[in-house]
């Protein structure tokens, strides 16, 4: 009888008619600390490594001629002409603009679509009178709204702002109202048998019970509201990190282009990380 | 004086029209004050529902319940559930303060009340830990405590064990009686555990399947305080074989009915 050996930890003996089949400590239970350390140096050489690896053969392919310079800018150029915007003060002012309207969008958005979820989770002739406006008006989409806002609201900031707005609203009230509804009866029993009031229940099962899906709402809220108003300084007025990105096109400033689209996505990620970390501080019972 | 929980002809039906299912009833119970009682039945017949029908958490859609609330100044009753319904978002002490939050009790007044519950029943080192840290065991102590910090005059347990492993349920038992035989508050403790109930109760209500009805009491002869030796006596085992010979064929019944439903 042969049988390939596949691991350390299992052993095979053949003896008369049967086998014996043990079971030893492999190569990483014997030195655990090693085999960790290891581990983590490995882990964030890739994680480190990786885009170290792709900017080199980016400016290696430039370097070489491989990629055209006019359309692949090398790395270390756009990182020049990155601190060239930033002394000049155009960088700070566009991206200045961007983040003031997307803080007041956001919160905005958010702050209404969680009060009205929480309404429409709560008192039912509510819901049953507008969840379905509501719905409908969440598979618009919301960009072809942009012309009747200007119509309404005129050309300054207010029409971008809304937009933004627009963009967190739907999502947190629709998932903060299914997040109120989903609260178990289970749940709910205990706080009744014990008489609370209707404040009281909020205070203490619905408010909590929600937070944690109201935060993951507010996250994919976030990528939307970045998308829509970055979409929208494209395409109307003459400031923000969108009037930078499309502005370089038209010139054919490819650097300055790639800078902004590269300003754009780190505000991006870094304001969803935010949103994240605050809704680890309000959630603190979560296991991590 | 009247009893302190009277059931009269109460039924339960859930849904409407082809789709409703008689739950309970018509049901008919006396409780005296300070008496233990234990509500026994094959599962479906009802016996949560009843327990619910008693805490005011669904309406009866027949018949009445009526209760003695002798002291207005102490809470009427407090509920221990089946799975643990204690909030996730809340901590050991702040779960077993729910009760005296609602009544607005202040923070300052509630800390001694909660901690001689907490030093009770085994939890004073896990005050701070939020209950996903916890042991099954330790979430229905959580549970019990919270129910038992408002000093309720009736405490309604609705099958408090069932989600413990076997050893820890005889632990949980074995406290609960100690707890109990303390301070003798009127106890409706719902269970599917023959042996459970007849350790604990004063008396044993046995109810039919769906809709549950009761079908046969038992007195529980055994004196007080009682110790979890009693199950290895002869008169105990006589009893539970008894009690099982009533709840078998409802049981049967059950399950026929099932299949009948499910053919």
């Amino acid at each position: 009888m042969s049988i390939n050996q596949t691991a350390p930890s299992v052993g095979l003996r053949a003896s008369s008619g049967g086998q014996v089949v043990t079971r030893v400590p492999g190569a990483v239970e014997t030195d655990r600390v090693r085999f960790a350390r290891r581990r983590r140096i490995k882990d964030n050489l890739l994680r480190w490594g990786t885009p170290v690896l792709v900017l080199s053969l980016w400016q290696l392919t430039t370097a070489l001629g491989v990629l055209d310079e006019q359309f692949w800018p090398a790395p270390a150029s756009v990182f020049a002409k990155a601190w060239e915007t930033i002394q000049s003060g155009l960088l700070p002012e566009h991206l200045g603009v961007t983040v003031q309207r997307l803080l007041t969008g956001y919160l905005a958005g958010a702050i209404a679509g969680v009060a009205l979820g929480l309404i429409f989770g709560t008192v039912r002739s509510i819901r049953v009178a507008l969840e379905p406006i509501i719905s409908a008006l969440y598979t618009v989409p919301k960009l072809a709204l942009f012309p009747f806002m200007l119509l309404v609201f005129g050309l300054g900031p207010a029409p971008k702002i809304i937009m933004t707005a627009l963009a967190v609203f739907f999502i947190t009230c629709i998932s903060t109202s299914a997040a109120v509804l989903g609260v178990s009866d289970a749940m709910h029993e205990p706080i009744r048998s014990f008489g609370a009031t209707r404040m009281q229940t909020f205070r203490h099962l619905i408010v909590p019970a929600v937070l944690p899906e109201i935060f993951v709402a507010l996250r994919l809220g976030s990528g939307t509201a970045v998308l829509v108003l970055i979409a929208i300084e494209m395409i109307q007025g003459s400031d923000g990190l969108g009037f930078v990105i499309w502005s370089s096109w038209q010139v054919f400033d490819t650097e300055r282009m790639y800078v902004g689209i590269i300003v754009a996505a780190l505000m991006g990620v870094i304001f969803q990380m935010g949103v994240k970390a605050i809704g680890r501080l309000l959630v603190p019972w979560k296991p991590r | 004086m009247p009893d302190k929980i009277q059931v009269h002809g109460v039924e339960r039906v859930f849904g409407t029209g082809p789709a409703a299912v008689a739950a309970l009833g018509p049901m008919d119970l006396n409780i005296r004050s300070g008496e233990f009682v234990c509500v026994v039945g094959p599962s479906g017949c009802g016996k949560s529902t009843l327990l619910r029908v008693i805490a005011g958490l669904i309406p009866p859609t027949a018949g009445e319940v009526t209760l003695q609330h002798e002291d207005l100044r102490t809470t009427l009753m407090s509920v221990v559930f089946q799975d643990y319904s204690i909030y996730p978002w809340k901590t050991v002490e702040d779960n077993v303060r729910l009760g005296l939050d609602i009544k607005g009790v202040g923070k300052a007044e509630a800390k001694p009340m909660i901690e001689g519950w907490l030093q009770r029943l085994g939890l004073l080192n896990f005050r701070s830990a939020y209950p996903h840290t916890l042991s099954g065991g330790m979430r229905q102590r959580v549970s019990i405590a919270r129910a038992m910090a408002v000093e309720p005059e009736i405490l309604l347990m609705d099958e408090p064990f069932a989600a413990l492993d076997a050893q820890l349920r005889l632990v949980m038992q074995e406290e609960l009686l100690a707890l109990w035989q303390q301070d003798r508050r009127t106890v409706v403790f719902v269970t599917h555990n023959l042996d459970e109930a007849i350790l604990l109760g004063d008396r044993v209500v046995v109810m039919s399947s769906r809709p549950g009805t009761v079908i046969e009491e038992f007195v529980v002869p055994f004196p007080r305080p009682r110790s979890t030796e009693l199950r290895g006596t002869k008169e105990f085992a006589a009893l539970e074989a008894e009690i099982w010979k009533m709840l078998r064929q409802e049981v049967r019944d059950m399950v026929l009915e099932q299949e009948r439903a499910g053919a």
